[in-house]
């Protein structure tokens, strides 16, 4: 926990410029709207939670298929789950959203939002990689012959991104004071 | 941690779940229902992990409100209509039956309604 401590303080002293943004953002009606009207919160937990069960179950499937299992089945089979997973990530972009301009200070001083961010940024990295340079040559992959490593480390930093991002999301509760 | 395991379980079976159902309901016909079995067995992984932590959740706060009821119910539903759809795809059909197609949907509803009143504990 030390070294967490001093993680966050290194963190909230690289970050003291946002102090205006966080009081602007405090400030706007709508940062108001979601703290004062009691259901706004716990729908949006709601929300954000039946997006994340959308974005692994949709996500989950085509990581394993990276990995080679189920290969007697095309990739493209499974990369039609992933408009769900867009879904499932644009609802949690939305609410998270709703979170973090309601009560910017909690994510900000928090060290489990920024691992969070960063977990994000990079499974979204990773999932421009498999789209820009992978996605056809996956599809093009023989029925049965495993898969290429590429493929395989595109697998797993997905799977293990979006978990540290779900975990991160929520140590937001238990490292830091969010609610 | 507990907590945030409960949460990955509930990633993996409502989320395996409803990829399931979504299957059953037509999206990605080119998987063929007959190699939905890897998605039972991921289900089965998320429902054993969540009902150990969810166990151990009651232990440390065994308060049985109106919510948790209605969250146990609907969990028990949601599963059993797991095994229901696994029978009903079983014989491998080209095409997915109407019956199927109704328990898909009520699978559906019993995770929201499952999910909601999860999350709704911590603030009800």
């Amino acid at each position: 926990m030390d070294v967490l401590g001093e993680m966050m303080t290194s963190v909230l002293a690289a970050t003291s410029i946002d102090e205006s943004v966080v009081s602007y953002l405090k400030s706007t009606a709508f940062s108001h709207f979601v703290v004062n009207t009691p259901w706004v919160w716990p729908l949006a937990e709601t929300l954000h939670f039946l997006g994340l069960a959308l974005l692994f179950g949709a996500i989950g499937p085509l990581d394993l298929r990276l990995l080679g299992f189920m290969k007697h089945l095309p990739v493209s089979a499974f990369r039609a789950l992933v408009p769900w997973a867009v879904a499932g990530f644009s609802l949690n972009l939305v609410t998270g959203l709703v979170f973090l301009i309601a009560t910017p200070d909690q994510y900000m001083s928090n060290i489990s939002w920024w691992l969070k961010a960063l977990f994000l940024v990079i499974a979204g990295l990773n999932v421009l990689l498999f789209e820009l340079t992978q996605r056809d040559k996956a599809d093009a992959l023989p029925l049965g012959s495993g898969t290429p490593a590429v493929l395989k480390v595109i697998g797993s930093v997905s799977l293990v991104s979006w978990f540290m991002v779900l975990v991160w999301g929520r140590m937001l509760a238990f490292l830091g004071n969010a609610f | 941690m507990i907590i945030t395991m409960h949460t990955f379980g509930l990633a993996v079976l409502v989320g395996a779940s409803t990829a399931v159902d979504l299957r059953v309901l037509g999206v990605g016909r080119q998987l063929p229902i007959s190699s939905l079995s890897g998605f039972f067995m991921v289900m089965w992984a998320g429902f054993w992990l969540n009902a150990f932590t969810g166990v151990l959740l009651f232990a440390a706060d065994p308060r049985t409100t109106v919510l948790f009821t209605i969250k146990l119910l609907s969990v028990a539903v949601a599963v059993g209509l797991i095994l229901v759809i696994r029978r009903a795809l079983a014989n491998g059909p080209t095409t997915v039956t109407p019956a199927a197609r109704t328990y898909a949907v009520i699978s559906l509803l019993m995770w929201v309604i499952a999910t909601t009143t999860g999350r709704l504990m911590a603030y009800l």
